[in-house]
């Protein structure tokens, strides 16, 4: 028996130190991301009109992005910790994909980042699972890959049939990524209150009318510049 | 003693452990199936650590290929535009047959050796196996059903959610169960026992005229269309003319890439004798027709491949000897192998107007 000193020697400590994980785990506060959907400062409201900035009545039936890769960040902008491993579908309609409950930020965490989008790993993985399972309707099937990101709604300025605008916005090959990179500061929150404001699709790098284009329903140029404009759509706000 | 005592307190632990591994180990008894690799043939493409192929799954596999419900109205399994006898191409059809009275806009490709395909569609569009079935599943003028239409049907099923079980050990059907299965299915289609095949096995001597039209092969098509697959997969401009009621840029939908325009895949030559019509959008109804378009120059139309822009040169009797060649591709064993057929105890889906399909 060898061994058993040894075991004898450090096995209390290592049951100590479990035991003491344990309570630890039990003990710390989870950081919670709270999406708010909102057009400017106002509660966006499933078929609700409102205007964009180049006053054109638009309403918005649906509305829903993939969040992945959300890491704790320090002061320096270097990654802490990944903060979780899973892909998070956010959709307006469904008020408990909002909420994202995440493991207790780190010590020294200053921001946090988060990728609006896939990565191209999950689109050329077959088909997935759970968020990530074809049926969700924010993958095409013709030219394999997810949408990043999908607004639709209806609009007078919109000549598309039935007066819709669809922006369905993805693509992960070189020239076609559409996943962001979105990091937003958290000044010791627990609960950090995220805005996504649906006026910077039309206006944000980019300026996007819906008269002129109404429809995005593939990779490419009109994608990414939709792309550049959800970039800039979240911000921190105060408890709503 | 606080030692033994710890000591006793691992051993618990890890004896649990193990017996926890062991109750989740898959309890049903799954039949593995080894993918045939022909010899001289490269490592498949297809990632077979993500996708093992058993038996069960394959049967899983093959019941959907055959199953009208995976349409909208119940009459477009895939079976219906990829038929055995046509060796998964449809007989036939130029322009492939969907539901509610449609056409679609290209020609259904034959299916076999898909474990050594990248992409699949014409264009190249799909990139893994296991979602190709989802684009003529999806879109409205092909199957015209939606994933989770055909997964309710199939749960309702007592037989599919036995079979669900029986290839993945327990009753859950979602997505990717589904398409695994189907993967498997046709992962085992494997086309290498033509007379070509049996030839270079040594098994089989060719003809006079088979051989003279390997040798004008090996000249004039090889290029594009190299053993063991008769493809190089790549995507090509031939030089047909768009079809304005088509508007299909091919390759370039999925690109953006405008010298990708009127691209389409290069089809594979195997089976040839029985997967007319040919090209993209089965325009050519019949070989000569295809012989006779690659005799021509194609200068008109910009960005023609440069192998066949100034026309190849063949002569009837040159084309005579390449058609003996090219019909010693046909693989009967393939055509006819029982287990890639319609599954015993299943009908066939009708098709509500057998006439006109």
């Amino acid at each position: 028996m060898i061994w058993n000193p040894l075991i004898g020697k450090y096995g209390s400590c290592i049951m100590a130190a479990l035991l003491f994980a344990g309570t630890l785990q039990a003990q710390a506060k989870s950081f919670l991301l709270q999406f708010r959907h909102r057009v400017g400062t106002a509660p966006l409201v499933k078929d609700s009109v409102y205007a964009n900035s180049f006053a054109e009545p638009f309403s918005v039936h649906s509305f829903k992005y993939y969040i992945s890769h959300i890491q704790a960040l320090d002061a320096a902008g270097k990654k802490l910790e990944a903060l979780s491993g899973k892909v998070f579908l956010v959709d307006q309609s469904d008020t408990a994909s909002t909420r994202i409950s995440l493991a207790a930020l780190p010590a020294g965490t200053v921001s946090v980042r988060f990728l609006l989008g896939v990565d191209s790993t999950y689109n050329t993985a077959g088909v997935l699972t759970g968020t990530l399972d074809p049926l969700n309707g924010m993958f095409w099937t013709w030219n394999s890959g997810y949408i990043m990101a999908k607004l639709e709604g209806r609009s007078p300025a919109s000549k598309a049939p039935g007066n819709y605008y669809t922006y369905h916005v993805g693509g992960y090959k070189p020239g076609q990524q559409t996943a962001r990179w979105i990091t937003l500061p958290v000044n010791n929150r627990q609960t950090l209150y995220v805005a996504a404001n649906v006026l910077k699709w039309f206006n944000g790098k980019h300026d996007i009318m819906i008269a002129a284009q109404p429809v995005c329903h593939a990779p490419g140029s009109l994608a990414v510049l939709l792309a550049d404009n959800y970039a800039e759509m979240f911000s921190v706000i105060n408890e709503p | 003693m606080r030692g033994a005592a710890v000591i006793l307190v691992l051993i618990m632990a890890t004896g649990m452990a193990s017996s926890f591994i062991a109750r989740n180990k898959p309890r049903y008894g799954t039949t593995p199936m080894a993918m045939p690799i022909p010899k001289g043939w490269p490592q498949p493409v297809y990632n077979f650590r993500e996708n093992q192929p058993t038996r069960e799954g394959f049967e899983l596999g093959r019941r959907l290929f055959y199953d009208g419900r995976l349409s909208k109205d119940g009459n477009f399994p895939c079976a219906g535009c990829h038929q055995q006898f046509a060796a998964f191409a449809t007989f036939d059809h130029s322009l492939s047959h969907g539901v509610d009275n449609q056409l679609t806009t290209r020609n259904a490709p034959a299916l076999f050796n898909l474990a050594w395909q990248k992409e699949f569609m014409h264009d190249g569009g799909v990139n893994h196996l296991d979602l190709q079935p989802l684009a003529p599943l999806t879109a409205s003028n092909e199957m015209g059903e939606t994933i989770s239409n055909v997964l309710q049907k199939l749960r309702a099923d007592k037989q599919y959610r036995r079979m669900f079980r029986a290839a993945f050990g327990d009753t859950l059907i979602n997505t990717q169960r589904m398409m695994k299965a189907l993967s498997q299915f046709m992962l085992m289609m494997v086309s290498a026992d033509s007379k070509y095949d049996k030839v270079k096995r040594g098994e089989a001597a060719f003809t006079l005229a088979e051989n003279l039209g390997q040798q004008i092969f090996n000249r004039k098509c090889a290029s594009c269309h190299p053993p063991p697959f008769f493809t190089d997969f790549s995507y090509r401009n031939i030089g047909l003319e768009p079809d304005g009621t088509l508007a299909d840029s091919g390759r370039m939908r999925i690109t953006l890439d405008k010298r990708d325009a009127y691209k389409f895949r290069v089809p594979s030559l195997r089976n040839v004798k029985v997967t007319a019509p040919y090209g993209h959008d089965g325009r050519f109804f019949s070989l000569a027709d295809v012989f006779s378009h690659y005799r021509q120059q194609h200068t008109t139309m910009p960005g023609v491949d440069s192998l066949v822009k100034n026309g190849i040169p063949l002569s009837n009797f040159e084309i005579g000897q390449l058609t003996a060649f090219l019909f010693a591709l046909t693989d009967s064993t393939l055509l006819s192998d029982k287990r890639f057929g319609l599954p015993p105890g299943m009908k066939e889906a009708q098709f509500p107007d057998p006439q006109n399909h």
